[in-house]
């Protein structure tokens, strides 16, 4: 009696249980205003809060990664439920305005951002930045002995010394940066050499936990990882200083993050609110005070007192708006990297 | 008292015919077994009966009722039919109160009474009722499974080798209960078995069954006695083949001459002796010697009740020595080497002469 | 007391029975196989529409020889490594006079309730430096060695003496006895078991990516996320389903079709226990060792970072995140168990060249990874079926794929409860076919569905591939929120998911237990 009886209990209470709750993510409100997001979490909340506070606009975020986002948004077309897409790097919203889907930008909300962070043709607008740094670990690795260039690293006598997340969308924005700086032959050797003598990790936290925990001397990624575990707990990079290559280095790239409006938008008015605000002074200041530590790009607004001035970064002079994204994957997936 | 009527029946699995224009008739009241070897058909003839399988051809009657006619075949929900089959098939999940009442009308089956009477008429004690069918005995469950199939009064009462899967010494009494409850519910009974003391025993008429045609139908002491062929003579029990000489009504064989039953007979023939029938007493010319034959006692086999005594009579001019066997009562049994006459009672059967490929020295 | 089930040597064979509603029962089980087949015609099409050129210089590039040994060695490595601890652990618990065998067998059991990928969050978080092949190797093993150590072990419990009596009684000895005697009667068990383990490692996702051992599934994800629907990515998942039809293949050809003759039924006597003597105490601590490393480890890691203080846990979002996962967990088992039942159905019946196609198809579905299924169903959404795009029927259509092959075992256990005969007596007196299967197949069958239903609930709940990558975007669920923060390394947050799953799964291991074929 009891063997029948248990199953029985256990599925009655399963489905008590599930009763409570659904099944799915609140499908997409048409009303609200739709933001694809690849950007950081806790700056777009920060974000949508100051908007809404003004504006009185609801607004809906789905958040993804970069890549998978923009082919998401490129898959979906015309159907697209999205308003603005934001991303983390301009490969990405790239992708989608080469597909055509994107909407020119108000020329108010241009005119608010610092010329380098946005393309000539107007379809979309950088909205925050920030640059590749060398983090290191002075135990294992002194200063002196630190590559001169980033593309030092693909020697062999770097091998096994430095490592990198790239699979991930941020490693592949900075290939991409030097495949427009070095063409193609130079950067594929050097992702041989990645290939040959990087130690692959998931993503930047997960590089930079590594280089604190002493596995490797030396990792690439993106500034702000640092700065944001540094002002916090100081658990993932306590033993860990970084590197800035200046000198318009390959390493020195800085990559911008996008923001687009759909075509296919619905709410197109509020879509350019939106990005006009983000853009604006109250916008940038609040990159700064999410704590998200990235740069400001606003016209003539600061970023976080903690970090390095951008101007003194030295960052190489690419257009970050024709950096092909397609084309890193196909020299990752020769390399035998993904 | 319901009469089953089975004509020209023809039935098959797929593409194999297994049944040929079968026909049978079953008395009200009566008991009929149906006997063959495996796979001769004798089940799906069962199951067209009780209407698990659809016929080709033919015409079943149950009662004034036609159930199964050319183009239709009635469910089994509807025959009126009672069905036992070898496994049983209690129903686990009920008690054994639950499955008796299991055919009854709802306010019929909570009556304890009709349960106790349907256990006391298969012989079961009525404190089983409460009990689950995997704490009973292999016979105690076919007993259930019997009053199950009774508590609905069927007409017709259709049995699938009930007692195949019971041990030997269960197998006797539940068959004699089984066949007293039947008879106490004056059904109509259709069993098919592969096992020739069940048929003669149990039933009023026997039809032997081969390759899906009835070759003999009648009554056990009449199949038995006078088997159709040699074949059929072998399903029934055991023989022993002699070779012989058709002389009209008497055939000659080593063991004398000897009267045939049945049809005269001429030409070379095989004489078929049932072991009952071969008689062993004092040599010839020994006091009291009755046998028309000497031979010396080869081996016996001592079972208790009775014993199967092997004789290696002379060897004839053709052939090797003939080995005969003799049924006697255990107490009777000779010793091996002892010589013995040996003669035939009664009337035996001759069948025309066939080649047979195993050697004579075993019964058949 | 008699038995009274027949030996199947005598009596007739067992009867399949046609059921009522023929048409309808056979297009519904085509829809569903032709369903649960879908992913490889989806991703076949997808590969070569790249053109021909183009796939074959998918496949032939370096760094598939890299996935290709790094899978081939992972599965070969530890597929022997579960099978002799399984091996091992059954004939310590089953065969000797081994104390406490009761509680043994549940602890040897119990690691099948972690998933595999919260055990290398567990070790990874303690030990980072475990990386590459022996770091897999020894997550996976302690993982799925149950999955050898439960068929074996029951197949030792159903062992008549009399096989190693016999031999005994020819002149072999113990060891002997057992190496050719016992063991090859416990091959279809444990190839069973390998089978299974092989198939789990080959769509292992969590525990590779997280030790950093690339293989195949990996490398399908890593391709999804940088280029979505490329065709590189459908040709490695070629690849990998060409792995699995491989094991499949190999472990059909091993396990072959000898049978084994015992004249007559009745009881199975259990052999003498074997005493241990002086190996009692090194066999008691190594079966503890084994369990320390498999099922302590987890539990003290989970603790330690559950306990940590400054743990950050965002109460609202693990709520949602369970919410979620037990809702798509049931509407999963409600839909995989009702798409089995007519298959399962179906393959009672009397066995025909059609039904045996049918199940071959059902048995080749049951070796997809879940990589293969979700990269197939987004390509499906994205191309073809728009309307069914990130939504959570697609997800929960991926679960029913997956896990459909689990649930019709169930299915066809429970319904081989109640054979054709009962029905047939039933019918007999008196009910009609409706009738009978309400009175006698529902509650003979109704256990062992609803232990169908459970597994798939629980199987559903420790996904993680197929929900990465059909998650409509917005949605979590434990997994995926384990994953998130296992990825960023923040353990403490990754902690209190893992919990929940290990908790929400752990039913599982008692129903296991009770069975006697493993079919996770």
């Amino acid at each position: 009696m009891i063997r029948r009886l248990v199953p029985a209990v256990l599925a009655v209470a399963a489905l008590t249980a599930g009763c409570g709750s659904s099944d799915e993510a609140p499908p997409l409100d048409p009303d609200k205003l739709t933001i694809y997001s690849a950007q950081h979490k806790n700056l777009v909340d920060a974000w949508v809060k100051g908007f809404t506070d003004e504006t009185g606009v609801q607004v809906q975020v789905r958040q993804g990664t970069d890549s998978s986002m923009g082919n998401q948004i490129v898959a979906e077309g015309s159907r697209s439920p999205a308003d603005v897409f934001l991303t983390e790097n301009s490969p990405a919203i790239t992708v989608v305005q080469d597909a055509d889907l994107l909407a020119p930008v108000d020329q108010t909300t241009l005119d608010q951002v610092d010329p380098a962070f946005r393309p000539s043709n107007g379809l979309w607008s950088g909205i925050a930045a920030r640059s590749t740094v060398l983090v290191y670990n002075p135990s294992l690795v002194s200063e002196a002995d630190l590559p001169a260039s980033m593309m030092d690293l693909a020697q062999p006598e770097y091998a096994g010394k430095w490592g990198a997340a790239p699979a991930g969308a941020d490693f592949q924005a900075i290939v991409a940066g030097m495949l427009e700086m070095k063409g193609e032959a130079a950067t594929s050797a050097w992702l041989d050499g990645l290939k040959k003598n990087a130690k692959v990790y998931q993503n930047n936290i997960a590089t930079m936990k590594a280089v604190n925990a002493g596995q490797v001397p030396m990792g690439i990624m993106y500034h702000y990882y640092w700065y944001r575990d540094q002002a916090q707990t100081k658990d993932g990079s306590k033993n860990t200083k970084l590197h800035y290559f200046k000198n318009e280095d390959v390493g020195a790239f800085v990559s911008v993050s996008g923001g687009g409006v759909l075509k296919s938008s619905k709410h197109a008015a509020d879509a350019q609110k939106f990005l006009a605000w983000i853009t604006s002074p109250k916008g940038q200041a609040a990159i700064a005070a999410s704590k998200s530590m990235e740069y400001a790009v606003g016209m003539d607004q600061p970023s976080d007192p903690a970090l390095p001035p951008l101007a003194s970064l030295e960052a190489p002079a690419i257009d970050p708006f024709t950096l092909d994204g397609p084309a890193v994957i196909e020299l990752m997936t020769q390399a035998g990297i993904i | 008292m319901t009469r089953l009527v089975v004509t020209g029946v023809s039935a098959s699995y797929g593409s194999t015919q297994v049944l040929h224009d079968v026909g049978l008739t079953v008395e009200g009241g009566s008991t009929t077994a149906i006997l063959g070897a495996s796979g001769c058909g004798k089940t799906t003839l069962l199951r067209v009966v009780a209407g698990f399988h659809a016929a080709d051809a033919g015409e079943v009657r149950i009662g004034d009722r036609t159930v199964a006619g050319p183009g239709f075949a009635m469910p089994p929900e509807r025959r009126g039919i009672g069905y036992l089959s070898q496994e049983g098939n209690l129903f686990p999940h009920l008690t054994v109160a639950g499955n008796i009442g299991f055919g009854l009308p709802r306010a019929e089956r909570r009556d304890r009474a009709r349960t106790a009477e349907l256990l006391e008429l298969v012989g079961l004690p009525v404190a089983l009722a409460d009990r689950r069918p995997e704490q009973l005995s292999g016979g105690q469950q076919q007993r259930v499974a019997l009053a199950r199939a009774l508590a609905r009064r069927p007409e017709l009462v259709l049995l699938d080798e009930p007692f195949g899967s019971l041990d030997a010494g269960l197998r006797s009494t539940t068959r004699r209960a089984v066949a007293d409850a039947l008879s106490a519910a004056g059904a109509t009974v259709l069993l098919v078995t592969h096992d020739q003391d069940e048929a003669l025993s149990f039933a009023d008429q026997v039809a032997i069954m081969r390759d899906g045609r009835f070759v003999q139908v009648g009554a056990p002491k009449e199949v038995y006695s006078t088997p159709v062929d040699r074949a059929t003579a072998g399903v029934l029990g055991e023989l022993v083949i002699l070779p012989g000489h058709g002389d009209g009504d008497h055939v000659i064989t080593i063991l004398g001459r000897l009267p045939v039953a049945g049809a005269d007979v001429t030409g070379a023939v095989d004489v078929a002796v049932r072991p009952e029938q071969v008689l062993i007493g004092p040599a010839v010319g020994a006091v009291g010697s009755v046998g028309a034959v000497d031979a010396v006692v080869d081996a016996v086999d001592y079972f208790g009740h009775d014993a199967l005594v092997r004789i290696v009579l002379p060897a004839g001019p053709e052939g090797p020595a003939p080995v005969v066997f003799s049924r006697v009562v255990g107490d009777d049994a000779p010793t091996p080497g002892q010589l013995v006459g040996v003669s035939v009672r009664g009337p035996v059967q001759a069948f025309p002469h066939t080649v047979v490929l195993l050697a004579p020295t075993d019964p058949t | 007391m008699t038995t009274t089930t027949p030996g199947r040597l005598a009596g007739p064979a067992p009867r399949r029975h046609p059921s009522p509603a023929g048409g309808a029962l056979v297009l519904a089980a085509v829809l569903v196989t032709a369903v649960s087949v879908l992913p490889i015609v989806v991703v076949l099409v997808n590969a070569l529409g790249q053109g021909w050129s183009e796939a074959v210089a998918d496949v032939v590039r370096p760094r598939v020889w890299e996935l290709l040994r790094n899978t081939v060695s992972l599965v070969v490595v530890s597929t022997s490594a579960c099978a002799v601890l399984g091996v091992t652990c059954a004939w310590l618990v089953e065969r000797t006079g081994l104390p406490g065998a009761g509680w043994w067998r549940v602890l040897l059991v119990a690691p099948l309730a972690v998933p595999a990928f919260v055990n290398a969050y567990a070790w990874v978080s303690l030990r980072p430096a475990m990386t590459g092949l022996g770091g897999a190797v020894l997550i996976t093993t302690l993982s799925y060695y149950p999955l050898v150590f439960l068929p074996v072990s029951a197949a030792l419990r159903g062992l008549d003496r009399s096989w190693e009596d016999t031999a005994r009684s020819l002149g072999l000895g113990r060891w002997r006895t057992f190496a050719r005697i016992v063991l090859p009667q416990l091959r279809p068990a444990v190839l069973g078991g390998c089978l299974l383990v092989a198939l789990h490692l080959l769509a292992e996702f969590g525990v590779l990516a997280m030790l950093q051992f690339p293989t195949f599934t990996t490398a399908i994800l890593d391709q999804y996320e940088a280029a979505f629907d490329t065709g590189t990515g459908s040709v490695l998942a070629l690849v990998l389903v060409a792995l699995c039809v491989a094991v499949l293949t190999i472990e059909h050809v091993w396990r072959g079709r000898r049978g084994h003759a015992r004249i007559g039924a009745g009881v199975i006597r259990r052999p003498e226990p074997a005493t241990l003597g002086r190996w009692l105490v090194p066999g008691v601590s190594a079966l503890a060792v084994l369990v320390v490393l498999a099922l302590g480890v987890p539990v003290y890691s989970l603790g330690h970072w559950l306990t940590t203080p400054g743990a950050t846990v965002d109460g609202s979002a693990l709520a949602a995140a369970l919410g979620s996962t037990i809702g798509l967990a049931l509407a999963a088992a409600a839909v995989t168990c009702v798409a089995a039942f007519p298959v399962a159905l179906l393959l009672r019946q009397r066995q025909s060249a059609f039904t045996t196609s049918i199940e071959r198809l059902c048995y080749l579905a049951s070796s997809l990874p879940g990589v293969v299924v979700g990269l197939a169903l987004v390509l499906l959404a994205i191309r073809w079926v728009t309307g069914l795009y990130q939504s959570a029927t697609l997800l929960v259509i991926a679960y029913a794929i997956l896990f459909l092959p689990r649930a019709l075992v169930a299915i066809r256990t429970a319904l081989a409860q109640a054979p054709g005969a009962l029905l047939e007596s039933a019918r007999a007196l008196g009910d009609s076919p409706a009738r009978a299967v309400v009175r006698v197949v529902v509650p003979l069958a109704l256990p062992g569905i609803l232990a169908g239903l459970a597994l798939v609930f629980m199987a559903t709940t420790t996904e993680l591939t197929a929900t990465l990558l059909l998650a409509p975007t917005g949605t979590q669920t434990l997994a995926t929120g384990f994953w998130a923060a296992s990825s960023s390394l923040d353990y403490g947050a990754a902690a209190p998911y893992a919990v929940a799953m290990v908790l929400l799964s752990a039913p599982m291991t008692w129903l296991l237990l009770r069975q006697r074929t493993v079919i996770a």
